[in-house]
């Protein structure tokens, strides 16, 4: 016991010791002139995007050309328009001719498009006259309640098969219910017809047209994040409004938008920095004198990210601060931050030169920003958007509670696929690895191989790569959601064959590769079966995804249930039926690696061909079975 | 031989290609016109009544001449049908039962205005469509109410003209796509030499200049050429593409222009960061702020890169953005004059 705890006491003390050596060696590297030039160049740039912010960057300024009088009744709102460029009448390069009896169009795509701008300005045009106007009950006649209302489950029409998701209504309702609060700060806020004039008008058409411009800008003002109240962000959603029709905005997930944006873009300066750090060590065998001294590579990896670790826990805490998140956010976001750092790590140890490292780093981190940010558009449909850590994030801001269950199913993929890639990085941080170039799909066969030491080994790496197997799957369904279900069903099953195919063989390759295994039938047929197993074994948690009710979508479905996960429900099969089919997985994932273990052993291009034919067998079942449950 | 500086270009071209680095670059780029146009695609088609063929029924209840109104604003909506319901507890069953999408209650107020009581399913993607679609047939509402009351308005609000087809991604092309497929590739060239330099720095490879025939200043001519020229040639890589889609892009050759100048700008930041400061963690870091710098600081100019982008791509470009053009072709010059001065006054040997 006491012996143990020494051992962790000075693992720990190893791990310390490293980190303090990695923080005064990166300080080291920033000396004052560069840190003074730095600090004045963020200041400036802060400056300008707060000017620019304020300002608003029109990207469509002066897009259209319109030939108008100066005396025309419309003048004014073309010459107020952003988009529109007033030229004389005599002009002749213009697009739209606007005369005192009739608008003369250019015939081509440009002139309608400019047809519709000036339409739009027309219109905002009048909101703001109106808007001026004394008598406002005649300016304005018509005034708006808007309500969201959530509707019982009645039968799976679209792409829904329960309705029994806690969130959205209800609590939309309640944050009504704080009503009059609501109604006031939109008043300020949303509502065009008092207050703001035309400008939130503007400002919605600017959503509608240009969505990633409008969240640049939106991102680079702090002031943008922290400052709509809870009231505002509810507004955000589309919570219940009130007011004129043209103060009506469409629930658009804006504010998921900011808080990916907000939480993500720092992390890229902290992988930036954590990636040439790891790759700096393998640069003229600098690592050499860690390795050899009386350190474990676990803690010389643990010492060198704890730093970055810290890092971006305080940077995710100021943020959660700033736009009003409790420990729930923090809790929500840092995994994703963990996820960025562990295949940051993993980038670095493969790649050969900084060029690569960049690229490695950006795609992390375009994926991983599509991974969360694609499902938390979807903030009303729970199941959906709960794929999406940030999501966790939007409800601890409205004040929702969270179960342990939704929890889990939004953060636990991330952290175990974080955890398994430490471990695979870790794997290769040895001399024979880090000091060598070797391109990146060879070197991820090595860090595949060096998890493998006996058969049962790839049982053990199948069931890990399931983090990962469920982290793309549900990419894939965030992103085919918006599809109809008829085409999105197909695509879905060859993604996931595709996905659980490649999960279940790549390390069986490997192991091949390097010649851990004899090449015989006998061996590709055990390798293949064990291979099978420890991904079944590892399937099973995915009954996780039932807690968060996933299974309740179509999609959902599809994607999980030829894993034999939401047949319970099955209340008309018999129990031998349930027995089989609950087994029938089993023997599918043992009898498609078995084909790809055995084109693994007669080299890489039988292993192609082997793929392809496992990825059919896969999907010739999966179709079975949704067709069967379906 | 030839110039040594052609030579260094095509090495670090080279060690792009077998680092297969760039078909990664172009696939990120790939990646990211894609996602972006798929979310403005997707949300669009749900913002533009016209664009998806989605129809909503609509319960109307309420005072008997507010309702009439109603049905009659409904009506001229694509996309959006009316029926009366006696009572308001009668729509809501229907809602609840999904006979009807969305219930609109009208009352008349005090001071004469109607009051609208909306109510529409909350179910995510399918909300944004039926309430667009509300918000228009109430907008329509109000302009005829409007109408009415235009004796008590001290002015007239301006007729609107009649509604055509236009595509509604047609704006978000110019104003978004086409800008970020121009500059991407800037901002990755830019990188690209800060890696390169840093490298050299880092694995102390500068030394060996002693011995070979070429100066300093040529490495980094050649690393510049290489990352700098590649910007334009992907940029304009992509304009084909948009054309061979159907997206007609006016005015390539002034597009080009913008993008080597712009290219020159940043590639030469690129270089000046990664000399100054060796260290690959500070240069990245400097190099984006500085981009950003760069970026944000044109964007407060009326002739914005990316305005003056979409605007040339358009045809609709005037005078001023083609002496943008010229202007940013100049600085380019400007700055690589400033970083050759720069690179003479560097001993390579005293870097890292």
């Amino acid at each position: 016991m006491t012996d143990r705890r020494t051992r962790l006491v000075a693992h720990a003390r190893a791990v310390l010791r490293i980190a303090r050596w990695e923080v005064s060696r990166s300080a080291g590297t920033l000396d004052r002139r560069t840190a003074v030039i730095g600090l004045v160049a963020v200041l400036v740039a802060g400056g300008i995007a707060a000017g620019a912010a304020v300002g608003g960057v029109a990207l469509d300024r002066d897009l259209y050309r319109v030939g108008i009088a100066g005396d025309s009744p419309y003048y004014d709102a073309v010459d107020q328009s952003s988009a529109l460029d007033a030229r004389p009448v005599s002009d002749p390069n213009v697009e739209l001719v606007v005369s005192e009896t009739h608008i003369s169009v250019a015939d081509t795509q440009t002139g309608r498009a400019a047809y519709s701008a000036f339409r739009d300005a027309v219109r905002s045009y009048n909101e703001r006259q109106m808007a001026r106007e004394e008598n406002q009950s005649a300016a304005f006649p018509v005034v708006v309640d808007l309500q969201y209302r959530e509707r019982d489950a009645l039968v799976p029409t679209g792409s829904r098969v329960d309705g029994g998701a806690s969130g959205g209504g209800g609590d939309a309702g309640t944050a009504g219910g704080g009503g009059t609060d609501t109604g006031t700060a939109g008043g300020g806020g949303t509502d065009a017809g008092t207050g703001g004039g035309g400008g939130t008008d503007d400002g919605a058409d600017g959503t509608a047209g240009g969505g990633p411009s409008a969240s640049d800008a939106a991102a680079a003002d702090d002031g943008g994040v922290d400052a709509p109240s809870l009231g505002g962000i509810a507004g955000l959603f589309g919570g219940d409004t009130s007011g004129s029709p043209a103060s009506i905005s469409p629930p658009f997930p804006f504010a998921s938008l900011v808080l990916a944006f907000a939480f993500l873009v720092p992390m890229n300066f902290v992988i930036q920095a954590y990636g040439s750090s790891v790759l700096n060590e393998r640069i003229n065998r600098r690592g050499e004198l860690l390795l050899v001294a009386p350190i474990s590579p676990g803690d010389i990896v643990a010492g060198k990210t704890l730093p970055y670790l810290l890092g971006t826990v305080a940077i995710t805490v100021a943020i959660a601060a700033a736009v009003g998140g409790g420990v729930v956010s923090v809790a929500a976001v840092v995994p994703v931050g963990l996820l960025f750092l562990a295949s940051t790590f993993v980038g670095a140890m493969f790649a050969r030169s900084f060029k690569e490292l960049t690229f490695v780093t950006v795609t992390v981190s375009v994926f991983l920003t599509t991974y969360t940010f694609v499902p938390a558009i979807f903030t009303n449909v729970t199941p959906i958007a709960l794929i999406s850590p940030l999501t966790l994030v939007v409800r601890d801001l409205a004040g929702e509670s969270i179960p342990l269950g939704e929890f889990l199913f939004s953060v636990g993929p991330i952290l175990l696929a974080a955890v398994v890639l430490f471990l695979l990085g870790v794997g290769v941080y040895r001399e024979e690895d880090m000091f060598t170039q070797r391109s990146v799909p060879l070197k991820f066969l090595d860090a595949l191989d060096s998890r493998i030491s006996r058969a049962r080994s790839v049982a053990t790496l199948s069931a890990l790569s399931i983090p990962f197997v469920f982290i793309a799957e549900l990419l894939a369904i965030a992103v085919l959601f918006v599809l109809p279900v008829d085409l999105t069903v197909p695509m879905i099953l060859v993604a996931v064959a595709v996905v659980e195919e490649l999960a279940k063989s790549l390390h069986v390759l490997a192991a091949f590769e390097k010649a851990r295994f004899s090449r015989t039938l006998r061996s590709s047929l055990v390798l293949g079966g064990l291979s099978g197993l420890g991904f079944f074994v590892g399937e099973k948690f995915t009954a996780i995804a039932q807690l968060a009710g996933l299974q309740s979508l179509t999609l959902g479905q599809t994607a999980f249930a030829p894993s034999g996960v939401g047949i319970a429900d099955g209340t008309g099969v018999g129990v031998l039926a349930v027995l089989g089919l609950f087994l029938a997985p089993l023997a599918l994932h043992a009898v498609t690696a078995s084909v790809t273990a055995f084109g693994a052993s007669r080299g890489r291009s039988a292993y192609g061909v082997a793929l392809v034919g496992a990825i059919a067998i896969h999907l010739a079942y999966n179709l079975r079975v949704v067709s069967a449950l379906g | 031989m030839g110039n040594p500086r052609f030579a260094i270009a095509r090495r670090e071209l080279g060690s792009l290609r077998k680092e297969k680095t760039i078909v990664l670059a172009l696939a990120i780029q790939l990646f990211v016109a894609a996602f972006s146009s798929f979310l403005v695609v997707g949300l669009v088609s749900l913002y533009d009544p016209g664009a998806a063929s989605y129809q909503v029924d609509v319960a109307v209840t309420g005072d008997e001449e507010a309702v009439e109104d109603l049905l009659r604003a409904v009506g001229t909506e694509d996309g959006l049908s009316g029926r009366p319901y006696a009572s308001s507890s009668d729509a809501l069953t229907a809602f609840q039962g999904r006979e009807v999408d969305a219930v609109l209650e009208a009352s008349t107020g005090e001071d004469g205005r109607i009051r609208v009581a909306a109510v529409a399913p909350d179910t995510g993607v399918e909300t944004t469509a039926v309430v667009v679609r509300l918000r228009a047939a109430l907008r329509e509402l109000e302009r005829t109410e409007r109408a009415e009351r235009s004796a008590s308005l001290a002015t007239d609000p301006l007729s609107l003209p009649p509604a055509t087809e236009s595509s509604p991604y047609f704006g978000f092309t110019y104003t978004v796509l086409v800008p970020l497929l121009l500059f991407l590739p800037v901002f990755i060239s830019g990188s690209l030499v800060v890696d390169s330099l840093a490298e050299e720095v880092a694995r102390g490879t500068l030394e060996l200049l002693r011995v070979a025939p070429v100066s300093f200043a040529a490495v980094v001519d050649g690393k510049l050429l290489a990352a700098g020229g590649l910007a334009p040639v992907q940029a304009i890589a992509w304009m084909l593409l948009l054309q061979l889609n159907g997206t007609a892009i006016e005015s390539v050759p002034w597009l080009f222009g913008m993008v080597a100048g712009l290219s020159a700008v940043v590639v030469t930041l690129g270089a000046a960061v990664a000399i100054t400061s060796p260290d690959r963690r500070v240069a990245q870091l400097l190099y984006s702020i500085g981009v950003l710098l760069v970026f944000a600081g044109t964007s407060l100019l009326p002739l914005n890169p990316a305005n003056t982008a979409a605007r040339l791509a358009l045809g609709t470009a005037g005078v001023g953005a083609k002496a943008a053009v010229a202007g940013l072709v100049f600085v380019g010059v400007v700055a690589l004059v400033g970083l050759r001065i720069l690179v003479d006054r560097v001993d390579p040997n005293e870097l890292g």
